[in-house]
């Protein structure tokens, strides 16, 4: 199965699972509503999707470019991962089911894309514009800080360190085509896996009443993905705790009105200056 | 920076101590003991870094280097392990010296005994590249090394003999042995894959196919280096299995132990003192742009690869690989367009034939390289051309296989060269697998991540083979596969461990030597390698140069293990140490001195 194959894979299982569960999460009748006033719905959301889509493509062209200049100017810190933990992720892995591995192996593939897409989507169908606003800055802010780390810190994950079974490419070889494609095997610190799971399950249960059918989802395929990433060996222990900060952080700066209020002033400054 | 003002400090502040305590005891008469204990300096613990491929790059590299920390740590050695990419581990390795302790495989395999020399010579020990690496420095081995290349028959087999005794005492080097490289293969389009790979790719001739329209191989490589940068003579590009081999022809081709005539039609010794061959070029060679390959291009071919500035810099920069072959030269001079005569330095001619398996390189596209090379223009100080530097892509040899295209990281394709001569001439003298020309029009080399998606591929029908070895883990689910053959070969590229002995307290060889003794071949072969290797402790293991003491044996004395089962006895190990003159701290850490 080549490249083009899994992604449409991936895409297919992925529509699939949106479809259902908008219809489940956010119901048939705030659907047709928001069918209604989409233009309007579209044209909110483009300003802060449009700089999600940004700063995502500077990311992959910084993910395939930048490992050279990570190896130049960044710390070898694997080592430094292994001495700080040791063999946490090897006793987990043990301590996981065969059965169980495939399930997280699916987990990290399609569940992590379906829990980062479903809050764009949502918000953008069916709820106030904070709530669309908020996830894609929390993104955007997860993303940033992770390439900077990504360039400052080059580290190989468990796997490549032979102190795990590689198990998410033994059970499913095929989505290594995909995720070589997407990442670098020596960026691992922080995961982002885990810093944007923790997010969306964080935004969810702040956001609980917008859609309360959400959070118990998220909440349990966000806890599913953090374990799923040291469970296959793609990730240390280490990388998930940073991860889980940088998780935190993005979402206090998204929600706090000092933040707010910085950016605000910063914003009519910057007009100012553009007015003259 | 901070820390090393802090060291500062602590002189300063030493000395201040010394100052003060001096003057106060000066009249007592002891201030001769305090100016000997207080100028002192601490002893530090002796800390190694081992540098390696990740797993990805490599199946095996970073589990022997795991074990030998831990055997290290129970000697009381503290190390630290670096995964690092091929491409920077190579250049920090092979060009900046910058590791105390290398783990990976030999880029290449190792035949005859003056391989040693350009491995081991002093004179090489400064010098950049693949030519003594670990800085090694003994004017008694200088002399063996010198000695092997003149001599011939018993006596040559005497100091070869001598050099490797001599070898496994000082250790610049270990060898752990051989690994029978594990390959995927599919069996519905091409047949006889085994050895196809190793030593050179070139092999790949000996391809049949199965009769099915089959025109394009496809191989997968978890390596990305031949996708950035196809320069022959850059060591930290080129790895076991080179690629290179099939763009650039050589002289001569070694094929399953025999020299055969390959770009040459042949070969005749000309004179005695000094030694003189004349070559005979192939009639009608070309290079992969149509230029006419001359005499000319084969004598410029030897004097670059011993000057690549070709004499326009002060000092002459000498490439990273060949150096031990071009070292063999005195002189060469075109003859006429077919002939190339070469004088040689003082050799053996058995020794003097290693010239021949150098690839030949177009004058026409080298010839401007052999300027000093600067970043966009910008001198940066460091003395080397761009014969150095270039990543050679437009590559334009004469070998059977020339460059298509490449996307950088991901895949290199190479295809058929028509005026090749294995496809115009009739008669080549050649072995027949070689002789009959490749079984496919293109060779297309693909990058995959790591070696289970590599036998992924080759199951699922999108490749045809794994170029480099994949892991003792992956076998079963080879043999599950549909027309998918399971292929082990023995590689002559053995893995090795490598100290810089540059650096102190790796320049003592009592130290390497009581450091070999923490190696446990036997556990590596069972918990590393799964049985798919050869441990060995000569590079010249498997060939006719292996003194029978030398063979590999659990209870050898040569590499007596401080320990067993796997496990270093750490008062053992202690004893050995102090026997070599160190010390111990209260916490049984090895002192530096």
């Amino acid at each position: 199965m080549g490249i083009v194959a899994v992604f449409l894979e991936v895409v297919a299982v992925l529509s699939f699972m949106l479809t259902v569960s908008l219809s489940v999460v956010v119901g048939p009748d705030r659907l047709w509503t928001a069918l209604n006033d989409l233009p309007d719905r579209l044209r909110m959301a483009a300003r802060p999707i449009g700089l999600l889509v940004a700063v995502l493509a500077i990311n992959s062209q910084v993910r395939t470019t930048g490992v050279d200049l990570s190896w130049i100017i960044g710390y070898n810190i694997t080592q430094l991962l292994y001495s700080i933990e040791g063999t946490v992720v090897a006793t987990l892995q043990s301590a996981v089911p065969g059965w169980l591995t495939l399930y997280f192996g699916y987990v990290y593939v399609y569940g992590y894309a379906f829990l980062l897409v479903f809050p764009l989507l949502a918000g953008l169908v069916a709820a106030e514009r904070r709530y669309l606003r908020h996830t894609a800055f929390a993104y955007i802010i997860n993303y940033t800080i992770g390439m900077f780390c990504y360039l400052l810190f080059v580290s190989y994950g468990p796997r490549n360190y032979a102190i795990v079974e590689p198990f998410l490419f033994d059970m499913l070889p095929r989505f290594q085509l995909l995720t070589s494609q997407v990442n670098a095997n020596t960026n691992v610190f922080p995961s982002l896996h885990t810093s944007l799971s923790v997010t969306v399950a964080l935004l969810a249960i702040r956001d609980h009443e917008t859609f309360p059918k959400w959070t118990p989802v998220a909440v349990v395929l966000a806890v599913s993905i953090v374990l799923s990433t040291m469970i296959l060996g793609i990730h240390w222990a280490t990388d998930v705790v940073a991860g889980t900060v940088l998780a935190v952080f993005s979402v206090w700066a998204v929600s706090s009105d000092r933040v707010a209020s910085l950016f605000g002033r910063c914003q009519s400054l910057f007009d100012r200056w553009r007015r003259g | 920076m901070a820390s090393r003002s802090g060291g500062d400090v602590g002189v300063t502040r030493r000395s201040v101590v010394a100052g003060l305590t001096g003057g106060l005891a000066a009249s007592s008469g002891c201030l001769s003991k305090i100016r000997a204990l207080v100028g002192r300096s601490r002893p530090t613990t002796v800390s190694l870094s081992i540098k390696t491929l990740p797993v990805d790059q490599d199946p095996y590299a970073i589990a022997i280097a795991r074990q030998l920390s831990a055997w290290l740590d129970a000697a009381g050695i503290q190390s630290t392990i670096q995964p690092i990419t091929a491409e920077e581990l190579y250049r920090q390795t092979l060009i900046n010296h910058e590791y105390d302790v290398f783990v990976g495989q030999f880029p290449g395999s190792f035949t005859d005994p003056d391989a040693f020399y350009s491995l081991l010579h002093s004179t090489y020990s400064v010098e950049s590249g693949m030519q003594n690496p670990f800085g090694y420095t003994n004017l008694l081995m200088d002399d063996l090394l010198e000695r092997q290349r003149r001599e011939t028959g018993r006596a040559r087999t005497e100091t070869a003999t001598r050099i490797q005794r001599r070898l496994v005492q000082v250790c610049p080097f270990l060898v752990l042995g051989f690994p029978n490289v594990i390959r995927a293969a599919r069996t519905d389009r091409f047949t006889g894959w085994n050895g196809v790979f190793d030593p050179s790719p070139v092999n790949l001739l000996g391809l049949n196919h199965t009769g099915d329209s089959a025109t394009r191989l496809r191989a997968t490589t978890p390596d990305d280096r031949p996708m950035a940068n196809l320069n022959p003579l850059m060591s930290s590009y080129r790895g076991p299995s080179d690629i290179t081999e099939l763009l650039y022809d050589t002289l001569a081709y070694r094929y399953r132990g025999t020299l055969y005539p390959w770009a040459a039609t042949n070969w005749e010794w000309t004179g005695e003192d000094p030694l003189e061959l004349d070559v005979t070029l192939r009639d009608g060679l070309r290079w992969h742009d149509g230029t006419r390959l001359t005499a000319s291009d084969a004598a410029f071919t030897y004097r670059l690869l011993q000057d690549t500035s070709l004499g326009s810099l002060s000092e002459s920069v000498p490439t990273f690989r060949f150096r031990g072959r071009s070292s063999l030269v005195e002189s060469v001079s075109a003859v006429d367009a077919v002939t190339v005569r070469i004088q040689f330095d003082d050799c053996s001619r058995q020794t003097a034939r290693r010239v021949l398996t150098v690839p030949l390189l177009p004058e026409h596209i080298w010839t401007d390289r052999t300027n000093k090379a600067t970043v966009s223009g910008v001198d940066v100080g460091v003395t080397t051309t761009d014969a150095l530097v270039t990543s050679n892509i437009q590559p334009v040899g004469s070998g059977p296989f020339e460059f298509t295209s490449v996307t950088q990281g991901q895949t290199l394709v190479l295809e058929q060269f028509d005026d090749h001569f294995l496809q115009t001439s009739e008669e080549t003298g050649l072995p027949s697998a070689l002789a009959d020309g490749p079984a496919f029009e293109e060779f297309e080399l693909q990058f995959v991540g790591s070696d289970s998606s590599a036998v992924n591929l080759v199951a699922n029908d999108e490749a045809d083979v794994t170029a480099l070895g994949v892991g003792p883990d992956l076998t079963s689910r080879i043999g599950r596969a549909d027309d998918v053959s399971l292929n082990l070969d023995r590689s002559g590229a053995f893995y090795f461990v490598g100290f810089n002995t540059r650096r102190p307290p790796l320049t003592n060889p009592r130290f390497r030597n009581t450091l070999a003794r923490l190696v446990d071949r036997r556990w590596l072969v069972e918990s590393v390698f799964d049985g798919y290797v050869d441990p060995a402790v000569s590079p010249l293991a498997g060939t006719s140069w292996l003194p029978a003491d030398l063979a590999w044996e659990p209870s050898n004395p040569v590499t007596e293990f401080l320990g067993s089962g796997g496990t270093v006895d750490p008062k053992r190990a202690r004893e050995a140490f102090r026997a070599a003159g160190y010390r111990y701290n209260e916490q049984q850490r090895l002192l530096r001195s």
